[in-house]
């Protein structure tokens, strides 16, 4: 039978995923760049600093999405033990924080010309902010604490923490009066976005995605041949 | 035409700044991590060449891994 | 198929949550006041313990035909469609700043009906559409 938790039957896929990516991503990553930065209409407002978004926006979303992933694989890791889902959160966490940061830097040169000023402690901002912070945390448990099952005990318990936060960002600017704008895209209900908008934004989100995607693989395959190098010694 | 491009209306420092700081960080992890990947290829391929012949045949019929390992770090050189 | 074991762990992890969630609710409730961002008009009209030399910042929409814009300063008034609160203002405005848009004002109230601003911030709306398009939508309305 095929195991999917197997790490060697894991292995083999991930190298056939590796090269997939790349033998795609820089097209696709052309033809996003063209989109957000060419072809894409200025906002009637904004001008042309809305192409800020198309970064901004899709960094955002990678960072919300991959701390709701580290939250959930460790719920699972602690509900039915399954070592590797310690291993992909640990592999997912900092490419969560890269992106987490890049929402925050490009948000606050999107701030300067759009609000005038570069950094405003409002909900959503700070709200992000800690996000960050339980991305450093995470990480910093894995690197300092020697004995693995204990950092992976205490890196679950701020996974599973910090997982309250997720909605406070995203509702931060519908519970509160904030300097940042409600959300342009909803699940429910017309998306207040230009569909000539909102095409190059989904395709940078896809790029984007597929960039964590190959990372993530690329992390993971690390942490598989580092654990068997472990069982070599052991021999 | 190119000109105008870059200058986007006056808001083009925002918007190429936050363009580059993206990608270059992007390029940067990628870079880190490809980096950290293969140190532990080779680390791992170098640790199997360096066990016994009986060892070695061992571990690389017992481990699909090992064996892939191996041979793509012997491709590479 | 789940063992005991598991469900033992999964109504601990239940219990955890929802302590930190609770947690989280009493915390964000005792400060609400300061997460607020800005004060709309009718919060500060309802309020009662209004500091007048501590610096707030109020927000809402910049009314339709307030804005006078002179050589000395910029007065305009600020509205959530229920109360209203006049603003002064002397120096540099964000280009967004305009009628009809959201604003930020960050400096003292004088009175519950005037406030002199020390720095002006433009709230940007979540509408985002092509210069074309609002042309369009300008000449139904007309």
């Amino acid at each position: 039978m095929f195991n999917l938790f197997n790490n060697s039957n894991i292995f083999g896929l991930i190298e056939v995923l590796i090269n997939f990516i790349n033998s795609i991503f820089f097209a696709l990553l052309l033809v996003a760049l063209s989109f957000a930065l060419i072809f894409s209409p200025p906002d009637y407002l904004q001008g042309d600093s809305v192409r800020i978004m198309y970064v901004h926006v899709p960094a955002a979303w990678i960072g919300l999405a991959s701390f709701t992933c580290i939250s959930i694989l460790s719920i699972l890791n602690f509900l039915f033990k399954i070592k590797n889902f310690s291993l992909m959160t640990k592999s997912i966490a900092p490419i969560g924080l890269v992106f987490t940061c890049i929402a925050i830097v490009t948000g606050s040169i999107w701030g300067q010309p759009t609000w005038g000023t570069f950094w405003a402690w409002d909900a959503r901002i700070t709200s992000m902010v800690i996000l960050a912070i339980f991305y450093l945390s995470f990480i910093a448990i894995h690197k300092f604490v020697s004995e693995e099952s204990k950092a992976i005990k205490i890196s679950s318990i701020v996974a599973i923490v910090g997982l309250v936060n997720v909605p406070i960002i995203k509702y931060s600017v519908e519970w509160w009066s904030t300097l940042h704008q409600p959300a342009s895209i909803k699940i429910t209900g017309t998306s207040s976005i230009h569909s000539s908008m909102l095409m190059p934004l989904l395709l940078m989100f896809f790029v984007l995605i597929l960039y964590c995607a190959l990372i993530f693989l690329m992390k993971y395959k690390t942490e598989i041949i580092r654990i068997k190098k472990k069982n070599l010694k052991r021999l | 035409m190119i000109y105008n491009f870059i200058q986007m209306n006056g808001y083009g420092i925002f918007v190429w700044s936050s363009f580059i700081i993206t990608f270059l960080v992007c390029g940067i992890f990628y870079y880190k991590t490809r980096k950290s990947l293969k140190k532990y290829e080779k680390e791992f391929a170098k640790e199997i060449e360096a066990l016994s012949i009986e060892q070695k045949k061992t571990v690389l019929e017992n481990s699909k891994v090992a064996s892939k390992v191996l041979s793509s770090f012997n491709k590479s050189i | 198929m789940l063992t005991k074991k598991v469900k033992k762990r999964a109504s601990l992890l239940v219990l955890f949550i929802t302590a930190t969630a609770i947690g989280a609710v009493l915390i964000l409730k005792s400060l609400n006041k300061n997460i607020l961002y800005f004060n709309s008009p009718t919060e500060i009209k309802i309020s009662e313990d209004i500091d007048f030399n501590k610096r707030i910042r109020i927000g809402g929409m910049v009314k339709k035909n307030t804005l006078e814009i002179t050589d000395q300063e910029i007065r305009f008034v600020v509205t959530d469609f229920k109360n209203e609160i006049k603003v002064s203002f002397k120096g540099t405005v964000p280009n967004l700043f305009a009628e009809e848009k959201g604003v930020v004002a960050e400096g003292k109230l004088q009175d519950k009906k005037f406030f002199i601003a020390e720095r002006i911030l433009a709230k940007h709306d979540e509408n985002y559409m092509p210069p074309e398009l609002k042309d369009i939508k300008k000449e139904n309305v007309k």
